[in-house]
């Protein structure tokens, strides 16, 4: 019989890591907003796929059906954004939403990026960046619950690229990531480093 | 109040995106809180926490009707937080093995005593073994009763007893030298 002990050291050492972080409605919004964003892109089976990669019992035949699912895969769910664009995207997962069944191959390794920006008085808000060409109408962002922080997700490869935000026509730099050095085109833009997946 | 109502996550398994905003604002201090204690990293805890709560909303479908919430969430974010775990140990042995061994510079547990006491606790944490730092964490920090934390690991109850009781053990013997 293993007996717990738990004296006034453990107490007091178990009392020290309990100190909760503060709430932080922007993280919040970034992680719902990345959540819808990945349900959008991601096929059920391809979640399937991946699972069997990972069992011991995996092949060269599984491989193979891998491979060959994947061609599948790929060709419905570039069918399925295309789709998508056509129609009339309303939520944060716009960017993804419009990207053309052309790109869907070479954004394939594209990492989805949460962009949240509180700018309660705005009334027009996108986002603008290496990754879309600086194209002030490519990445609206949308409203979070109607009147809460603007929220966005674009598609970046993995590296460094410098984005900013057009706010009613001003572009303005995202508050809370560092400032871009080498701007060129007369404005304050941001730095994001995004990472392989 | 620890415990969201059980409400919320069968109105977010139903497709309500409301809940799921709650249940996000509900766990997320938490979850980070474990994160970071398992991980000794911020980056590596907010990129742990986002992923968890990115394949919850995923996997609402499979949460059963009957189930609790607590122990689904923090097996997620535990799986998660091993996974990084994984990652960053084949990342130090990249180093260990390249130009720089960075990590054997890196000043010993006892010198870098001396800053508050979280901080000290936190140092001697990273040094036990995951496992045992998992049940101590999900014990005596998140307050999970050892048939929860079982849900959670998947371990037995007095695997479960001796990975905590040897955390306590190896905690309180390396406390006890930092506070003489």
């Amino acid at each position: 019989m293993i007996v717990e002990e738990r004296d006034e050291l453990i107490d007091r050492a178990a009392r020290a890591l309990a100190a909760l972080p503060p709430a932080d409605p922007l993280a919040v919004m970034q992680i719902v907003s990345l959540a819808r964003t990945r349900r959008g892109t991601r096929h059920p089976l391809a979640a399937r796929f991946a699972g069997w990669m990972r069992t011991p019992s995996f092949s060269l035949a599984s491989a193979t059906m891998f491979a060959a699912a994947t061609l599948v895969i790929g060709f419905v769910s570039g069918n399925a954004v295309e789709r998508a664009a056509s129609g009339s995207p309303a939520s944060a997962t716009r960017a993804v939403e419009l990207m053309p069944a052309a790109d869907v191959g070479a954004a394939a390794r594209a990492v989805a990026v949460p962009m949240v920006l509180d700018a309660r008085s705005a009334t027009t808000v996108s986002v603008v960046g290496d990754f879309n060409n600086w194209d002030a109408t490519a990445t609206p962002m949308q409203r979070f619950g109607g009147d809460g922080p603007w929220t966005a997700t674009v598609l970046a490869k993995p590296g460094r690229h410098v984005y900013a935000f057009m706010v009613d026509g001003v572009l303005t730099a995202d508050p809370r990531a560092p400032k871009a050095r080498d701007v060129d085109y007369g404005g304050e833009a941001s730095v994001l480093m995004v990472t392989k997946p | 109040m620890n415990e969201i109502d059980p409400a919320i996550p069968l109105r977010a398994r139903s497709g309500d995106e409301k809940a799921f905003i709650e249940i996000v604002e509900f766990y997320y201090p938490r979850c980070l809180r474990f994160a970071r204690n398992m991980l000794g990293n911020d980056q590596d805890a907010e990129e742990a926490v986002q992923d968890a709560f990115t394949r919850v909303y995923d996997s609402f479908p499979r949460f059963r009707e009957d189930a609790r919430f607590d122990p689904w969430l923090f097996r997620i974010l535990a799986n998660r937080c091993r996974t990084s775990m994984a990652r960053s140990r084949r990342h130090r042995q990249m180093i260990e093995y390249g130009e720089l061994p960075l990590m054997a510079v890196a000043a010993a547990p006892e010198e870098e005593f001396g800053a508050d006491w979280a901080e000290e606790v936190r140092v001697v944490l990273e040094t036990l073994p995951p496992e045992q730092r998992e049940a101590f964490l999900l014990r005596h920090v998140e307050d999970l009763s050892y048939e929860d934390i079982a849900a959670v690991t998947g371990a037995g109850l007095s695997a479960l007893r001796m990975r905590v009781k040897r955390a306590c053990d190896a905690l309180r013997a390396r406390l006890e030298k930092v506070e003489r």
